[in-house]
């Protein structure tokens, strides 16, 4: 489907290469390539197995089957009509023809505009599709994107965060009107309020890894205590990004097609896997600073970077984790952040 | 740790979305233009020691998002810091006209006593300058703030900002406006500044001590 290949032709005498996605890759792109090389055989592979599966299930269901597929990757060729499907957006879309471009058609609020315009040049300024001289321009798809979101859901209006997540959209689609159906699914129903301008969602899971990082790495959760509001500090551009230039893209895609299917609580997954894993180097910070840098450096790396058995590590590693827990540590945290934010006032 | 130092001091900086924050901040550590990078999510953080009237500060810079719903999010983080950096864009009004708001934050979460310089950034853009110099230096004035015009591409006045900002808060500390050792101030010893001016004081008492005993 992506016709864009690592671009050695053109940029053969530089460092800078470009991956399947269109990001230039400086330093990377050899360990990069590297694991491409073998993860196109799981690819290969998960790709017959879906294109078998969607011959003899046209509809995707939610059952165990296909949750179980999901896990092993959505392969690129499927990945937009999967996460159509599985969201609800596609049902969206067929719902209401027309709707899209009438948000676009209609007049807009120019303080919304003027903020979405500020970081036009600041997303994704390393990907050759978002250049603002790019042909066909990306940056004008997401524009209009977030603007028509922004009208569609006044409340949530634009947020920084949400253009890297319409601009991987996009990426995935090449469909604007899919794209919008999407950042609906996910801010309007997937993922709990992390947009609005209180950014309650956001606090909310923010306190509640900090509790399963207290039962699952007590170590770690002991540290962290030392330095109250910290988990904001590290884990922020985790939850609002959906680990967008958090971790590889290849492994960013992965934790998404669960995420479409699955819902929010895979985002835990990652969080608690890439902190399990790293425990010791955490528990070896000595100071804020410290522990900052730390949450940067375990994001990167080979462990990160080979999505395939990354994926396999989230639904092993953190061990059992249910959603009833979660939605009672949500309501908990939620009260609490209430409690102190009247405090406050 | 190997580095040495007398004193840390905590910084901000703060400014609306698109200002040149980050820019600065990467100007003054790494000596050159940020260009082509993702706009700032949350806060950052940075860190780089300087030479101001003989002593060895280290500053501990937070760099925040600066869109006005996370300020929400980024602003346990005013506390306890001793000096920032508030910026807005030279060719931008908005931005201009929001520092009111952003000070006010500033002195409320932080303390009465931050110290902040005022930094008009983007100043090479002057053929598309909306605020003056003559302005925003009245500004300042009138709200005790210190104020440069800055460019975080070509790098002009921006070790300058932070500089000033590090000697006013050492002025402070020597003529004993600021407390270091007071809770919240911002600032720390280095281990260099601990040798210096603990040692002596520290040996006296144990003197005392084995006298008494």
């Amino acid at each position: 489907m992506l016709e864009l290949q690592p671009a050695e032709d053109i940029r053969a005498n530089t460092t800078v290469r470009i991956d399947a996605y269109g990001f230039e890759r400086r330093g990377d792109f050899d360990s990069y390539k590297e694991m491409m090389n073998q993860y196109v055989d799981v690819l290969n592979r998960r790709s017959m197995r879906w294109s078998k599966l969607l011959q003899e299930k046209p509809h995707v269901e939610k059952n165990f089957t296909v949750k179980r597929f999901v896990r092993k990757g959505v392969p690129h060729e499927h990945r937009a009509m999967i996460w159509m499907a599985a969201s609800g957006a596609q049902e969206q879309l067929e719902s209401k023809p027309g709707y899209y471009q009438s948000l676009l058609d209609m007049e807009h609020d120019t303080k919304l505009k003027e903020t979405i315009h500020t970081d036009m040049h600041r997303t994704f300024p390393d990907n050759i599709l978002f250049k603002s001289k790019a042909e066909p321009g990306m940056q004008k798809a997401l524009f209009n994107v977030l603007l028509a979101y922004g009208h569609h859901n006044p409340t949530v209006g634009y947020c920084q965060g949400m253009n890297f997540i319409a601009g991987y959209l996009m990426i995935i689609t090449k469909d604007e009107e899919k794209s919008f159906w999407l950042m609906d699914a996910l801010v309007g129903r997937i993922l709990p309020d992390y947009y609005t301008p209180a950014m309650l969602g956001l606090k909310t899971d923010q306190e509640v890894l900090g509790e399963l990082v207290k039962v699952k790495a007590p170590a770690v959760g002991q540290l962290m205590a030392q330095y109250p509001g910290i988990w904001t500090l590290v884990v922020s551009r985790w939850f609002i990004c959906l680990y967008i230039d958090v971790l590889p893209i290849e492994t960013v895609l992965r934790v998404w097609d669960c995420l479409f299917y699955e819902g929010s609580k895979v985002l835990f997954r990652v969080a608690l896997t890439l902190i399990l894993h790293h425990q010791a180097e955490i528990l070896r910070a000595r100071s804020l600073p410290d522990v900052c840098e730390c949450f940067k450096q375990i994001t990167s790396g080979a462990f990160t970077l080979d999505c395939h058995t990354f994926m396999q590590k989230i639904f092993t590693e953190p061990k059992s984790l249910s959603m009833s827990t979660v939605d009672k540590l949500r309501e908990k945290c939620r009260q609490q952040i209430l409690k102190e934010e009247s405090g406050h006032l | 740790m190997s580095e040495s130092y007398d004193f840390l001091f905590k910084f901000l900086v703060i400014g609306n979305a698109g200002t040149g924050k980050s820019c600065l901040l990467h100007q003054f550590i790494e000596k050159r233009f940020k260009d082509e990078s993702n706009h700032t999510i949350g806060v950052e953080f940075g860190s780089k020691i300087i030479s101001v009237v003989n002593k060895m500060v280290k500053l501990q810079i937070w760099d925040t998002a600066g869109q006005e719903r996370f300020r929400s999010v980024t602003r346990s983080y005013y506390r306890g810091a001793a000096g920032a950096l508030l910026v807005y864009d030279i060719t931008s009004r908005e931005t201009y006209n929001a520092l009111t708001t952003w000070l006010s934050d500033a002195r409320m979460l932080a303390s009465q006593n931050i110290v902040i310089i005022l930094c008009g950034n983007k100043k090479d853009l002057d053929a598309d300058r909306e605020v003056t110099f003559l302005e925003a230096s009245r500004f300042a004035q009138e709200n005790e703030l210190m104020f440069l015009e800055t460019s975080a591409l070509t790098g002009e006045n921006v070790e300058e900002a932070f500089v000033q900002c590090a000697r006013k808060i050492l002025n402070k500390i020597e003529s004993g406006e600021l407390d270091p050792e007071r809770m919240g101030s911002g600032i720390q010893y280095g281990d260099a500044a601990l040798r210096q001016l603990r040692s002596p004081r520290r040996a006296q008492p144990q003197g005392t001590q084995e006298c008494g005993c």
